[in-house]
C-alpha cells in the first residue's frame, strides 16, 4: 500500500465514522435549520408583512378606502371590519380582534377606541382628515381629479448597495467560525482518542505520523467543506426564494469567498489543534492545550463583527493580515467592497506561509508527542523527541 | 530469515539494549523471554519502527526493514490498543487495508479470523462493549487479518483464558507451518517450552542464551538426577564425589552431577540406604534454565 493510499484510507475512516455518528448528523441538521430559521425571522421582522385591523362603526363605504390608503402611506396593510355599535367595538378592542375601532368616522366628533396609543392612531387620523377634506371640497362643488403618478427613474440601477453583501459575509463568518471550532475539535478529539486508546502504536507500525495526520485533517476537511457548501446552498436558495436578498450574483460571490476562506482557515487551525492535542493523553486535558488557539478564533470573530459595522477601520485592516485572524476578518472587508486586489493576495500569501510553518512545526510536535503517553508532554520535549 | 543484529538502545543513562542479536527462520516459532524491564518490548518496537535503535538493525530477507517491509508484519503491541467506538469487523477491515490488503481480501480475512478466534457473533459490536478477553482476541485478529509474512507479538497470551490460549496457539502453529517466522514474548515459560522451536533469553541488555530448549539444556552442562529413597537419612548422597544436592525432601532428592561424577556410584549409594523407588535423569524445565541464565 502506497503512502498516499494509506492517507486515503485514514481520511475515509474519519468520514465514515463521523457520518455514521448520530450526534454529528443531528448537529448538522440543527445548523441548517438555524440558517433557514434566521432567514424566516428576517422576512417576518422585515416590516413588509405588518398589518393593522381597524373596526368601524357607522360612516359610509368610502371610510374603508380612506383607511387603506392611509395605511399604505405609512407602510401597513389595513383590514377593515364593520362593527354594529359602540359596545361591540369596545369588546372587539378588548379581545384584541381589532387594533382600534373608529366611532362615527364621518361625523363631527369621531372617536377612536384603542387598548393603548400606537401606529393605528396616525392611520385613523389621516384617514378621517382626508375624508373630511374630501367631504368639504365636495360640498363646495369641487370636482376632484386623481393625483398624477410619480415616474421613478433609476440613475444607476446596477449600483452596489454593500449593506446586504456585508450582512451575508457576516452570516458566512458566523458559520465559518462555528465550523472551524467544530471541526478543529473533531481533529483534536480524534488525535487524543488514538493516543488514549493506544491504538496509535498499531497505526504507526504501518505508517508515518505525517500520513496519519494528513489523512485525519483531509478527511475531516472534506466533511467540513461539504457541510459548509450544504449550508451555503440552503442559505442561498432560501435567501433568493424568500426574497431576503435581491442581487443573486453578489450573494453567490460573497458566499464563495467565505467558503474559500473557510478552507484556508481550516488548514491553519486543524494543524494547530492536532499538534496541541497530541501533547495530552486524555480528553479531559484537551481544554487546557486548545484554549490559546480557541481564543485566537474568538478574537478574530469579534473583530469581524466589529468590521461589519466599520469595514474601513484600522483594526479591521491590520488584523485582516494577521495569520489566523485573516479568514474571519477579510471576507467581511471584501464584502464591503473596498479591498484592493493586492491586499487580498498579500493576505492569502501570508496565510499560506503561516500554514506551511504550522504544518511543519505542528507535524514535528505531533510526531514527537504521539508515542509519549501518560501525562502532558511539554512542547519543547515533543520537538526534541526522537521521531520514529 | 528475520534477523535482529546488534541492537543498542539507551534511554538517558539506562542502556537497555547492549547489542541484541538473534535470528528467526521462516517457519520457526521463537520464544522471547526475559525478566520485566529486560528490553523485550524495546526490541520489538525497534523492529516495528516505533523506536529508533542507536546502533544495529533489523533485517527481513536480507534487507533492512523499512515502512514497506513493516506493512507485511503482523504486530501486537504490549500496550493493547483499538478504536473503542469502532465495530469489530470495521476495525479489522481497516487494519487489513492499512497493511495493503485489497477490499475483498480484507473482508474474507476478517470473516475467517473472527470465526477462528471465536468472535463470529461479535463482528457488529463496538470494541468497548466486549469483555477484556474478547478485546484481546480482536487485538490478535488485528495482527493476523492482513496475512502477514512475519508475526511479532508482545505478550500475546497474557490475559487469555485457557480456551483462548489454545485457539491462539493453534493459529500461531498453523501460521508457522505455512512458513511464517513467529516471534513472541511471554512470561508463561511452560507455554514457550511447549510451542517454540527456539528460545532466546534476554538479560542485562543481551541475549544470554538462545537455541532450542534441548540445546539450552546441553549448554547448561551439569546433569541432574532425581532419586527417591523413602528410607534414607537426610544427606545420604553428600558423600558421593562430584555430587551436589540441589534439593531433598523426605527422600525425594535432586542431585547435580559434575562432568566427572559417576551416576552408578550414586545408584550404589542409594541402594545402600534401602529401597529405591525412582532413579532417573532429570531434564531441567525452561523455568530453571531461565533462572540459571538470568542469574549467571
Amino acid at each position: 500500500m502506497s503512502a498516499a493510499g494509506q492517507v486515503r484510507l485514514v481520511a475515509r475512516r474519519e468520514i465514515t465514522t463521523r457520518v455514521r455518528d448520530k450526534g454529528f448528523i443531528i448537529s448538522s441538521l440543527v445548523i441548517v435549520l438555524l440558517v433557514v430559521g434566521v432567514m424566516i425571522f428576517q422576512l417576518v421582522a422585515g416590516g413588509q408583512g405588518s398589518t393593522t385591523t381597524v373596526g368601524v362603526v357607522g360612516g359610509n363605504p368610502s371610510v374603508q378606502t380612506a383607511l387603506q390608503q392611509a395605511g399604505e402611506a405609512s407602510g401597513t396593510a389595513v383590514t377593515v371590519t364593520e362593527l354594529p355599535d359602540e359596545a361591540a367595538a369596545r369588546q372587539a378592542v378588548e379581545d384584541g380582534d381589532v387594533d382600534g375601532a373608529v366611532l362615527d368616522p364621518t361625523g363631527d366628533s369621531p372617536q377612536l377606541l384603542v387598548e393603548s396609543s400606537g401606529s393605528v392612531d396616525d392611520v385613523v387620523r389621516s384617514a378621517v382628515g382626508a375624508l373630511s377634506v374630501g367631504a368639504q371640497l365636495a360640498a363646495q362643488g369641487v370636482d376632484l381629479q386623481p393625483a398624477p403618478n410619480v415616474a421613478v427613474t433609476e440613475l444607476d440601477p446596477s449600483g452596489d448597495d454593500d449593506g446586504p453583501a456585508v450582512v451575508v459575509a457576516l452570516v458566512g463568518v458566523v458559520v465559518l467560525y462555528g465550523l472551524l471550532i467544530l471541526f478543529g475539535q473533531f481533529v483534536a478529539q480524534g488525535v487524543v482518542e488514538e493516543k488514549s486508546s493506544r491504538v496509535v502504536e498499531l497505526l504507526l507500525s504501518t505508517m508515518k505520523p505525517w500520513q496519519l495526520l494528513a489523512g485525519k485533517i483531509l478527511g475531516l476537511g472534506v466533511l467540513g467543506l461539504a457541510q459548509m457548501v450544504l449550508i451555503a446552498a440552503v442559505g442561498v436558495t432560501g435567501a433568493l426564494a424568500l426574497g431576503v436578498v435581491s442581487v443573486p450574483g453578489q450573494l453567490i460571490g460573497t458566499v464563495l469567498v467565505v467558503i474559500g476562506w473557510f478552507l484556508v482557515g481550516y488548514a491553519f487551525y486543524a494543524s494547530v489543534f492536532a499538534a496541541a492535542a497530541s501533547l495530552v493523553s486524555r480528553q479531559e486535558d484537551l481544554g487546557s492545550v486548545l484554549t490559546p488557539t480557541t481564543l485566537l478564533l474568538v478574537v478574530g470573530f469579534f473583530i469581524s463583527i466589529q468590521a461589519g459595522s466599520d469595514p474601513g477601520s484600522g483594526l479591521a485592516t491590520v488584523t485582516s493580515f494577521v495569520p489566523g485572524l485573516t479568514p474571519l476578518v477579510m471576507p467581511v472587508r471584501m464584502a464591503a467592497g473596498d479591498v484592493p486586489l493586492w491586499q487580498v493576495l498579500l493576505a492569502v500569501a501570508i496565510m499560506a506561509v503561516a500554514i506551511a510553518l504550522v504544518v511543519r512545526i505542528g507535524g514535528r510536535v505531533y510526531a514527537g508527542a504521539l508515542l509519549r503517553t501518560g501525562g502532558k508532554t511539554k512542547l519543547r520535549e515533543a520537538l526534541r523527541a526522537e521521531r520514529a | 530469515m528475520l534477523e535482529f543484529d546488534g541492537l543498542v538502545k539507551t534511554y538517558g543513562d539506562n542502556q537497555v539494549l547492549q547489542g541484541v542479536s538473534f535470528a528467526v527462520a521462516p517457519g520457526q516459532m521463537f520464544g522471547f523471554c526475559g525478566s520485566n524491564g529486560a528490553g523485550k518490548t524495546t526490541t520489538m518496537r525497534i523492529a516495528m519502527g516505533l523506536a529508533r535503535a542507536d546502533a544495529g538493525e533489523v533485517r527481513w530477507r536480507g534487507a533492512p526493514l523499512d515502512d514497506a517491509g513493516r506493512q507485511r508484519i503482523g504486530y501486537m503491541p504490549e500496550e493493547r490498543g483499538l478504536y473503542p467506538k469502532m465495530k469489530v469487523a470495521d476495525q479489522l477491515t481497516y487494519f487489513a487495508r492499512l497493511h495493503g490488503a485489497s477490499s475483498a481480501d480484507a473482508d474474507r480475512a476478517v470473516a475467517e479470523w473472527t470465526e477462528r478466534l471465536g468472535l463470529a457473533d461479535k463482528r457488529g459490536e463496538r470494541v468497548e462493549k466486549l469483555s477484556l478477553g474478547n478485546q484481546q482476541r480482536v487485538q490478535l485478529a488485528a495482527a493476523l487479518v492482513s496475512g502477514p509474512e512475519v508475526l511479532i507479538l508482545d505478550e500475546p497470551f497474557s490475559g487469555l483464558d485457557p480456551v483462548g490460549v489454545d485457539s491462539l496457539a493453534d493459529a500461531l502453529v498453523e501460521r508457522c507451518r505455512a512458513g511464517v517466522p513467529v516471534v513472541f514474548s511471554s512470561h508463561q515459560l511452560d507455554l514457550v517450552e511447549r510451542l517454540c522451536d527456539a528460545v532466546g533469553i534476554l538479560a542485562r541488555g543481551r541475549i544470554v542464551a538462545s537455541g532450542t530448549v534441548g540445546e539450552l539444556r546441553a549448554q547448561e552442562g551439569g546433569r541432574q538426577l532425581r532419586v527417591v529413597v523413602p528410607d534414607a537419612d537426610p544427606g545420604w548422597a553428600a558423600a558421593v564425589p562430584g555430587v551436589r544436592v540441589v534439593s531433598e525432601q523426605r527422600g525425594d532428592t535432586v542431585l547435580e552431577l559434575d562432568v566427572a561424577a559417576d551416576d552408578q556410584a550414586v545408584l550404589a549409594a542409594a541402594l545402600r540406604t534401602g529401597r529405591v523407588t525412582h532413579f532417573a535423569r532429570r531434564e531441567p524445565s525452561l523455568v530453571e534454565l531461565f533462572r540459571g541464565a538470568v542469574a549467571a
